[in-house]
């Protein structure tokens, strides 16, 4: 019993991790329509930056605020730079540049930090817990603490805030906002800023345990599409738990199905995924979209 | 020159061109260049079926390396058995038509991401269960084949051979898709493409065009996988990773979707670009491939294949304003504006 508690808590902050960057997809998807496969490409980033700081030695969680920082302001810019011309053309098209953006901020992470992995100080102590013959990982509780407190913050920004009705509103229907007065280009700077801020967040989350390297996200990306795609794409809430289920039910195959093992367990939630959405095409909390001929 | 690029004649002339520069090329080129060839004709074929599920029918595939990784293994397992090359070709395209069919079956009832994220799991469930089935694949280590040597009546190197057999492989591959685009089935994947409900009020059933559609894609990454082997000669999990799917949809894209000459263009690109990023600096080889690649976009949204047409309304408009001959120019440019828009497959 305590083994499965394990397992299922450090299911949980493996899916906190792939929910934070599931979020981060799923604002950007809100606000442009797109799917942003340079999420991970423009956390490794801030994260990098992060890591400079450190390295200079500067304590974790200021380190972790100007990340988040650099982020914001990574984001924004790329938005403004170069997705604008994107916006409104032909989809595919948009969607190959955010692939062209995650090339090429690889290789500009790769130019500073080179290739190889880094070491990551933790910005939790290295300890372990013991709840009732449970050991759990500080780690872990931190990375699910973090991960409840940015859901709260974000929910509060879209719910409570003139800010946030403003970006729910261009998401809705941007010409609309335009005509009622919003500043729509920036409020899409600002979706994309606060994606990448996130983005940040996971990356700095992760990065101890994956070590540093300009691809440390590719493969959570992955994770974190599934996610957002299964939570149905227009619901934060859904993205969370969506993730939250691939991370539980990838640790808990792995554990206990002796066939799967460590090396098969990642086919697992995908191939669940697959069944669940056959089933429900608009995810598990989307809305169901009527075609309007 | 709009008129100049669409006569028949032209369009015939260059095919020929490019046909006397392939026949010539492996003859006269090194082992290494020829492998670079081989190699674009062997993701050309792989482009060419992303392009018929995604380009023409507009629905989103991110799994076409999966088929291509599955062609290879089949090869590879036909090599190693025995089978006599035809009957490993034939199988090659079969056994991926047949799974890339029953993942669309239930697959075409989505559209767009639902459908992207089922494309998504093939590769990242494939590559472990690659490394798990290492009695069929050769595990993580992958495996080394030989075969297809140059036979000694033909007095070729094995690379030439290879080269002019992956060649007349794609030839095929090219000629018979750019019929069907252009033939009923082609209109129905237009139609499919552009609205659903029109494709079922005219009697084309969405759902089966999808299908057909995906099974096509298939079948010619299974192809290109077995193509793939022949010039390679080593596959392992890692040729249908999730990121050469990605590549591919990007290399599709840039090359120009719904385009028989964007396809090979796409394969041009996809091969060439990272050579010759390595060329100029080989630890900056991603920072330079990305600076290209959103430098093509920015300049050519619809694709390389876009290029002439976009070249020509530039000298066009260029002549206006000089006011030479603005009144026999207009209609002409006209009309080609009016074709460029409508979604219909023009090449």
């Amino acid at each position: 019993m305590s083994h499965f508690i394990q397992v299922l808590v450090d299911g949980l902050s493996n899916g906190a991790i792939y929910a934070a960057l599931a979020l981060a997809i799923v604002l950007v998807y809100r606000s442009t329509g797109l799917i942003n496969f340079a999420q991970g490409g423009m956390a490794v980033l801030a994260t990098f930056a992060a890591y400079a700081l450190v390295r200079a030695g500067t304590p974790v969680v200021l380190a972790l605020l100007v990340a988040i920082a650099c982020g914001f302001v990574l984001g924004g810019l790329l938005e403004r730079g170069v997705m604008r011309r994107f916006e409104g053309g032909d989809p595919d098209t948009a969607v190959v540049a955010t692939i062209a953006l995650l090339v090429l901020l690889t290789g500009i992470s790769a130019l500073f930090f080179g290739y190889e992995p880094h070491p990551f100080p933790s910005l939790f102590p290295n300890r372990t817990l013991q709840l009732g013959g449970v050991f759990i990982s500080l780690r872990s509780i931190g990375t699910i603490a973090v991960l409840l407190v940015v859901m709260v913050a974000l929910q509060v920004l879209f719910r409570a805030t003139k800010l946030g009705l403003a970006l729910r509103a261009v998401a809705d229907n941007p010409n609309s906002s335009a005509l009622s007065g919003l500043p729509v280009s920036r409020l899409l700077m600002i979706g994309w800023g606060l994606a990448a801020a996130l983005g940040a967040i996971a990356g700095v989350l992760v990065a101890p345990q994956l070590f540093i390297s300009p691809g440390m996200l590719d493969f959570i990306l992955v994770y974190a599409l599934a996610a957002a795609i299964l939570g149905g794409l227009d619901s934060p809430v859904g993205a969370v738990v969506a993730a939250l289920f691939i991370g539980v039910i990838e640790n808990l195959a792995g554990a206990y199905v002796d066939f799967i093992g460590d090396d098969l367990k990642i086919a697992v939630p995908f191939i669940a995924v697959v069944v669940i959405l056959v089933v429900r095409p608009q995810g598990l909390f989307g809305r169901k979209v009527t075609v309007r001929v | 020159m709009t008129k100049l690029l669409e006569s028949r004649w032209v369009r015939l002339g260059a095919l020929a061109a490019v046909v006397v520069v392939l026949v010539v090329f492996p003859l006269v080129s090194t082992p290494y260049s020829n492998y670079q060839l081989s190699l674009i004709a062997v993701f050309a074929v792989a482009l060419l079926g992303l392009n018929v599920v995604m380009g023409y029918t507009g629905q989103v595939s991110l799994g076409q390396s999966a088929f291509l990784g599955l062609g290879a293994y089949i090869a590879a397992y036909g090599v190693l058995h025995g089978w006599p090359l035809l009957l490993s070709l034939v199988l090659c395209a079969l056994i991926p038509a047949v799974v890339g069919m029953l993942v669309a079956l239930a697959a075409a009832r989505l559209r767009g991401l639902a459908l992207a994220m089922i494309t998504i799991a093939l590769p990242i469930v494939g590559v472990p269960l690659a490394r798990r089935f290492d009695g069929f694949t050769g595990g993580s280590q992958g495996q080394v084949v030989t075969f297809l040597e140059a036979p000694g009546w033909s007095g070729l190197a094995d690379d030439q051979w290879r080269a002019y057999v992956v060649l007349v492989i794609a030839g095929i591959a090219f000629a018979l898709v750019r019929n069907l685009v252009r033939g009923r089935i082609g209109r129905a994947f237009g139609i499919v493409k552009e609205n659903e409900a029109v494709a079922l009020s005219m009697g084309v059933s969405p759902y089966r065009t999808k299908v057909l559609a995906f099974t096509i894609a298939s079948l010619l990454g299974g192809v290109s996988g077995f193509m793939y082997l022949a010039v390679v000669q080593y596959t392992s999990p890692e040729t249908l990773t999730f990121a050469t799917s990605i590549n591919l949809v990007a290399a599709m894209v840039i090359g120009g979707s719904a385009s028989i000459v964007g396809t090979a263009l796409g394969a041009l690109y996809y091969v060439l670009v990272p050579v010759l990023a390595g060329q100029v600096n080989s630890s900056r080889t991603a920072l330079i491939s990305g600076v290209i690649l959103l430098a093509v976009l920015f300049v050519l949204p619809a694709g390389l294949a876009s290029l002439p047409r976009r070249l020509a309304r530039l000298t066009t408009s260029g002549r206006r304003r000089s006011g030479t001959t603005a009144g026999s120019q207009a209609p002409d440019d006209a009309a080609s504006r009016a074709a460029a828009p409508s979604g219909a497959p023009t090449e």
